[in-house]
């Protein structure tokens, strides 16, 4: 077969590049969008994130850390039974008031009450143990760096938290949670900020580190019945922290507005580009008449067109992958909060072949009413 | 032989609440290895009469018979199928692919045959040499004179060797010697492969060269004479002059 389609493509490729760049366009959006949706609320998973462990245990139904409630005491017990199950340790998370430096009045924060071992798995990939030997020291506390200003204090200063005095030992760069200051201190002293007294030797988690080479997944399993029947629940790692981004996307509306804009940019990109395609189409409808003057089927007419849909397709997912690599790559250096993920990748890589696909189809209209009887004139 | 019968065809075009009649009641017979020129002043009705023979357009009321098969009894499909097997086409603009080579621009119709590639090729290549345009098989359109393209269009509409040959003008955007070509290529289509020439014209310059001379106005057959053609096209295509 002389293959018209893609000839046609490369001879005359300015005709095609318009739809090209709009598919390239359409895919670098989706993209684009999708990574800085990901790369905000993946702060929403930094207490998961940025901590060691395998499993972590709550109170059943939590979605988030936030909404973190009290367990059991001998949750801890039940982890520690379990044969894969190395290391276990606790976790407290409270709402906090803050008041720092008097013209600044009260701020609202979250505290996380951490062991402060040289070898505990909470905040471990952000504090050292020269950090968490600062935690040691009574009513110390550690925050973000990017937020000692908006708390107008500084390393060495101190402020009442919950009515305690507490100090700043050191800031650390990592911690920024979405929605508050984060305020990491030992496990000792956060008990002491828990004002109900009943409540004050239970926490809200315990993370659990695994023997090497044992599946999560299965520990998980394992854990479920048991859990169910002493009112905790079991999560991966992976998954407490999946569970928290898609919580707080959905609980802010940012992830409806995100599947809205994704529709729009998918709508405006299918509009553009089957215009586009359907222009340079249409420039050839003699010839396709022609063609079909000499007894070539409409159906294989349409093939043709559906084929350079298919390419224009192609090259514009080629296209706006390179460009992406290069924003992204210019992004990661200025510290933009983007995340590319590997299933939202390929489902935008999905999304803009359907878009050339559709343009495709649409195109096809160029030939619908094709009257080969109008050349003779 | 008579190989296409149109009986009593009429077709008229409305546009608004006006109905134009272009053909009022047209019957023509046309024979194998004729080469039929239809002549007639524009608007005539000479290129609707032509697609409708061809299969192209629909006609008001009226049959045509092509090898014995009532064409405007057939489905869309069908009537393509027809055509694939056994209509050629020239029109007066080329209607070339300008990303093909002369060589692929008449492969391209071959294809659809479900001919073998190596076939295809040979076809086509010799329908080129037909037209004296195999030293031009690589070239694109752009790369060729008007006359060359006609040519090229020409070898396409033979290279499945038709039984019926349509021309619309295909002389008009050509000189005077590229149009001579032309005829004596048309020409040569009826002799050599038998195949029923219809070419529609309104330049009387060509009159000389065919079989059969229809004369048309407004709709209707002035004049029908067969003539033995003034230069017996035995001579190859390919032996013309290059402008
Ligand atoms: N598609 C059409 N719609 C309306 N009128 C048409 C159409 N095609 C042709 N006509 C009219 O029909 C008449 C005959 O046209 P045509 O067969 O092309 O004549 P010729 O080829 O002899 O010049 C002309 O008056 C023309 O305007
Ligand atoms: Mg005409």
């Amino acid at each position: 077969m002389v293959a018209l389609a893609r000839k046609t493509l490369i001879y005359e490729w300015r005709k095609f590049l318009p739809a090209a760049l709009a598919v390239a366009f359409s895919g670098l959006l989706l993209l684009m969008m999708t990574a800085l949706m990901f790369g905000i609320f993946s702060s929403a998973g930094v207490y998961v994130s940025r901590s060691g462990g395998d499993i972590w245990a709550g109170y059943p139904g939590t979605q988030t850390v936030e909404l973190g409630r009290p367990v059991p005491r001998d949750t801890e017990m039940w982890l520690r039974m379990d044969p894969a199950v190395v290391q276990v340790e606790p976790f407290q998370w409270l709402d906090g008031d803050w008041r720092g430096p008097a013209e600044r009045g009260s701020v609202s924060v979250f505290v996380s009450g951490i062991d402060p071992n040289p070898n505990g798995l909470m905040f471990s990939h952000v504090l050292g143990p020269a950090d968490r030997a600062r935690l040691d020291e009574p009513d110390a506390v550690i925050v973000d760096e990017a937020d000692l200003p908006k708390l107008g204090l500084d390393i060495g200063d101190t402020a009442f938290l919950n009515g305690h005095r507490v100090k700043i030992v050191a800031a650390a760069n990592g911690l920024r949670t979405l929605g508050g200051v984060n305020i990491v201190t030992s496990i000792a002293t956060a008990r002491t900020l828990v004002s109900d007294a009943a409540e004050r030797d239970k926490v809200a988690y315990y993370i659990a580190r695994l023997a090497p080479g044992a599946n999560p997944d299965a520990v998980r399993d394992r854990l479920a019945p048991i859990a169910a029947g002493h009112r905790f629940a079991v999560w991966t790692h992976d998954e407490f922290a999946y569970n928290a981004a898609t919580y707080w996307m959905f609980e802010t509306g940012a992830g409806l507005g995100f599947i809205f804009l994704s529709f729009v940019v998918f709508l405006v990109g299918v509009v553009i580009t089957s215009q586009t395609l359907f222009a340079a189409v249409a420039s050839s409808v003699r010839e396709y008449a022609m063609l079909n003057a000499l007894g070539a089927g409409i159906g294989a007419l349409r093939r043709v067109i559906l084929e350079q849909a298919f390419w224009v397709g192609t090259v514009g997912v080629i296209v706006g992958s390179v460009v992406s690599i290069s924003l992204a790559l210019l992004a990661h250096g200025q510290d933009v909060p983007i995340s590319f993920n590997y299933i939202a990748t390929i489902a935008c890589g999905a999304l803009v072949m359907a878009i050339a696909l559709i343009s495709g189809f649409l195109a096809v209209g160029a030939i619908n009413h094709l009257e080969p009887a109008n050349l003779l004139r | 032989m008579t190989a296409l019968v149109a009986d009593q065809i009429t077709k008229s075009y409305t546009s608004g609440r006006v109905e134009t009649p272009v053909l009022q009641g047209m019957s023509i017979a046309l024979d194998e290895r004729e080469l039929a020129l239809v002549l007639g002043p524009s608007g005539s009705g000479k290129s609707t009469l032509l697609a409708i023979l061809s299969g192209l357009l629909k006609p008001d009321t009226g049959n045509v018979s092509a090898l014995g098969e009532d064409l405007w009894k057939k489905s869309r499909a069908d009537l393509e199928k027809f055509r694939l097997e056994h209509t050629g086409f020239v029109f007066q603009g080329f209607n070339l692919f300008p990303a093909l080579t002369a060589l692929e621009q008449v492969m391209l119709p071959l294809d659809y045959l479900g001919l073998p590639k190596h076939a295809v090729r040979n076809m086509a290549l010799a329908s080129l040499e037909e037209v004296g345009l195999a030293s031009r098989a690589h070239l694109r359109p752009i790369e060729l004179s008007g006359g060359e393209k006609q040519r090229i269009a020409i070898a396409r509409a033979l290279a499945k060797k038709p039984q019926f040959l349509f021309a619309d003008e295909p002389t008009s955007a050509l000189d005077s010697v590229n149009g001579k070509n032309v005829i004596d290529a048309l020409h040569r289509v009826a002799r050599v492969y038998g195949a029923t020439v219809v070419c529609v014209s309104h330049d009387t310059r060509l009159a000389a060269d065919a079989d059969r001379i229809i004369h048309m106005t407004d709709g209707r057959i002035l004049s029908d004479v067969k003539q033995i053609s003034a230069s017996a096209p035995s001579r190859s295509i390919s032996a013309e002059a290059n402008p």
